[in-house]
């Protein structure tokens, strides 16, 4: 068996990762798919601290996270396919109609 | 172990009440007729669905009013109905009401007039309670999905209006990252102490088992999920753009709603959970808060949209509120911190929804009527929804005979008792700053010439005349819903 | 000393991380959800290193075989060549650098400080049967039966929402 702390420096990573995404890309869908790369780094830290705790509970907040990750796509394309059909674009960058 | 499922039931009754009821109002809709004039898809022009969502909150909030004073916990210590629970679920079930008073004409007037939304906002409230009493922190992350995800939809749901789609889909996306943080640190926070339960991390943290360094870096982390919620600065960069986007009614309801919610979930971690490192946590509350005070405020200034003024101005007061957080760890004044939250954020409500009825009332098709400028004559020629508007400004300004008065100065009080002077320094030349961009609105509205046009809406201007009475006679009176507020101790059972 | 769950795990760690990188700097769209697809995968694999063996079957069945099939059908309802045109990053990105670096750093102090940082799991008792554990926690009163029912609504209210978004909207197009 390995030591946990090689799983949550790779949570770490991958969290940052994840979030650079978000704050550099201005594709609406690549923004979305860097936040379900954070979820998935959570998910991973969360496995590996309950591993080391030999519990249940932090399995079952995966299983939370993995519940709501699904919803919120079902949400979040249905609001990107539906400002395409207004905009014809969804780059972030460029829906910027309120100016203050 | 059945009355052991029926205490935890028993817990959390209004929020069953409300999510069934909202699941019924669904099917229900479907049945009612529709109007059959230019009859676009899925409209409804009944007043039968709101009164009946008015209703099911009715029902709820008769549920937390027969129960206040009798603290329950569920779920194994998972939920808590208690003062602090029971005093959020009453202003949580009166901004709903509100804000069907608010939208049933409106999304009329707009053509969005649909049934779906008011099961959304039902499902949207019920997240918001339950968030108030989660005293684990799987809760506060479901229920705080369970109140998002629905006003996502809200935002947007005058598609295909462009601004409502863009609103929609910035709330949306920063939303979305927001809970990557929180996750992320309540995963850390589960690192640091093996629970997710508020009662044993309190009781891991005693015993001393527990390393600070990831239940700082996992508390730094919930404060960044939960301040995109509640619009503290740094995490303020949403709000702007979806306030001014969603429709009025819609940003009304997510303005007091979210922040309520948000900030009783902030308080409610905090205070029970990381009393122990408030030596850590309070600098950071205390910068967080000087720089949404002073941001909010200076930006303000600039706005000439009022929906984006208001936005500002809501960013602002969140940082009042987060003020109250600051000496939530000293010794005796964790109460007082609490009560003062509280109270602020009912001052905010009232004052909030007396603004935006008035907004919605000068609302003109094609989101025409918002500029700073419609608001010239309105005191000559409407000098009731006039009033209402400068009751509201003062009010955030917190000049008496106000709720924002009462409630800033409880908040400074409880400030200045924490020793924070600096602090408090800060909130009362930021309120003088806010004073010239409130104050403007009302010179506007009475000294310069104009010939604004106003809806005559039973239901919003019965919203408007009774949220500005509000402010006015609970300032007057504020002794029993301090008493209400002080009672909203947060403790373990 | 080098095992072979070390090798695995170095391999796995690798593809998942490189495939990472590739979704935050991929051109092509379609591209990057393929490689969120290794990614997410990769994860998978990690969470059946864990012995979370339920946990990885459900992560590709519903992240890989729900959520991204959904972004992929978005991406082809969205764009009509799936390059995007022009930066793919906007001007901030000196910025975002920064705030990352300052995550990253804040993270890794806060993790290295853990005590079971350097702990070596041990092997988990082969009683120990997590899927029925999982199964009964879920459905247990005093343990997430509330969580578990305030999923359903959730999953209720999105359903409700991406359809009212969704609506057939515009009537001049009917």
């Amino acid at each position: 068996m390995l030591p946990i702390e090689y799983y949550t420096g790779l949570s770490v990573i991958l969290f940052t990762l994840g979030a650079l995404g978000v704050l550099i890309r201005r594709n609406a869908l690549i923004i979305f798919m860097s936040i379900e790369l954070m979820l998935n780094s959570a998910n991973l830290a969360f496995v590996s601290f309950a591993r080391s705790y030999e519990g249940m509970s932090g399995q079952i907040f995966v299983f939370f996270v993995i519940a709501v990750a699904a919803a919120e796509v079902a949400v979040g394309l249905a609001l990107i396919v539906a400002i395409f059909h207004t905009k014809r674009n969804i780059d972030v960058d460029q829906i910027n109609s309120m100016k203050g | 172990m059945i009355g052991d499922i029926m205490t935890s039931l028993w817990a959390i009754l209004p929020v069953i009440v409300l999510a069934l009821w909202a699941c019924v109002l669904l099917l229900v809709d479907l049945w009612l007729p529709k109007d059959q004039q230019g009859s676009q898809q899925g409209e409804s022009n009944s007043p039968i669905t709101p009164l009946l969502a008015a209703l099911g909150m009715l029902t709820s909030a008769a549920i937390v009013i027969a129960r206040i004073g009798q603290p329950t916990m569920g779920f194994g210590g998972m939920m808590m109905a208690d003062g602090f629970s029971h005093f959020i679920c009453l202003l949580l079930l009166a901004s709903g009401l509100v804000t069907i008073g608010l939208s049933h004409d409106y999304m009329k007037r707009l053509g969005i007039a649909r049934g779906e939304y008011y099961v959304l906002l039902m499902f949207s409230l019920s997240g918001m309670m339950l968030m108030s009493m989660s005293a684990d922190l799987i809760m506060v992350f479901l229920s705080l999905e369970l109140l998002s995800i629905p006003l996502y939809v809200m935002a947007g749901i005058a598609t295909p209006r462009p601004s409502s789609e863009e609103a929609a889909l910035k709330y949306f996306l920063l939303g979305a990252f927001a809970s990557g943080f929180l996750v992320y640190g309540i995963g850390l926070v589960f690192g640091a102490t093996g629970s997710t339960s508020l009662q044993q991390i309190v009781a891991v943290v005693q015993s001393g088992n527990y390393n600070l360094a990831l239940i700082l870096g996992g508390a730094a982390l919930i404060i960044t999920g939960l301040g995109f919620k509640v619009a503290i600065v740094p995490f303020h960069m949403w709000t702007p753009d979806a306030y001014q986007g969603a429709p009025s009614a819609v940003t009304a309801f997510m303005s007091v709603g979210a922040k309520t919610a948000g900030f009783a979930a902030l308080l409610r971690v905090f205070v029970l959970a990381f009393p122990a490192f408030s030596a850590d946590i309070t600098p950071v509350l205390w910068g967080l808060a000087a720089l949404t005070m002073v941001l909010g405020n200076f930006a303000a200034i600039a706005q000439r949209n009022i929906k984006r003024l208001l936005a500002y101005s809501s960013i602002a007061h969140a940082g009042y509120i987060m003020m109250a957080l600051v000496p939530y760890g000293q010794d005796g004044l964790s109460a007082d911190s609490v009560a003062s939250a509280l109270f602020y954020l009912v001052a905010y409500a009232f004052t909030n929804f007396a603004a935006w009825a008035v907004v919605i009332a000068l609302e003109q098709a094609g989101e025409k009527g918002l500029e700073l400028q419609d608001y010239a004559g309105l005191g000559r020629k409407h000098p009731a929804l006039a009033a209402v508007m400068a009751v509201a400004m003062l009010s955030f300004t917190g000049v008496p005979p106000t709720l924002g008065f009462v409630g800033k100065f409880y908040l400074f009080r409880t400030v200045l008792e924490g020793g924070h002077v600096g602090l408090a320094l800060i909130g009362v030349l930021t309120s003088l700053v806010s004073a010239f961009y409130y104050l403007r609105v009302i010179v506007v509205m009475y000294m310069q010439e104009g010939e604004p046009e106003a809806r005559r809406e039973p239901w919003l201007q019965a919203m408007a005349y009774g949220s500005a009475i509000g402010v006015v006679a609970l300032s007057i009176f504020s002794a029993p819903l301090l008493f209400l507020a002080s009672q909203a101790v947060l403790k373990l059972f | 000393m080098i095992t072979v769950s070390l090798i695995i795990f170095l391999i796995v760690a690798v593809i998942t991380l490189g495939s990472a990188l590739m979704v935050v700097t991929a051109r092509n769209l379609v591209h990057a959800a393929l490689w969120l697809v290794v990614a997410l995968f990769g994860v998978a694999i990690l969470f059946g290193l864990l012995q979370a063996g339920f946990l990885a079957v459900v992560q590709v069945v519903i992240y890989i075989g729900a959520i991204v099939i959904l972004i992929i059908f978005a991406i082809m309802l969205t764009q009509r060549n799936a390059l995007e045109i022009g930066s793919r990053f906007n001007e901030n990105w000196g910025w975002a650098l920064g705030i990352s670096a300052l995550v990253f750093a804040a993270l890794v102090w806060a993790i290295v400080s853990w005590p079971g940082f350097h702990v070596q799991a041990q092997p988990l008792d082969a009683r120990f049967d997590s899927v029925a554990e999982l199964g009964k926690a879920l459905v247990a009163s005093n343990g997430y039966a509330l969580p578990f029912e305030l999923a359903s609504v959730l999953l209720l209210a999105a359903l409700i929402g991406a359809i009212v978004i969704a609506w057939e909207r515009k009537p001049e197009e009917r």
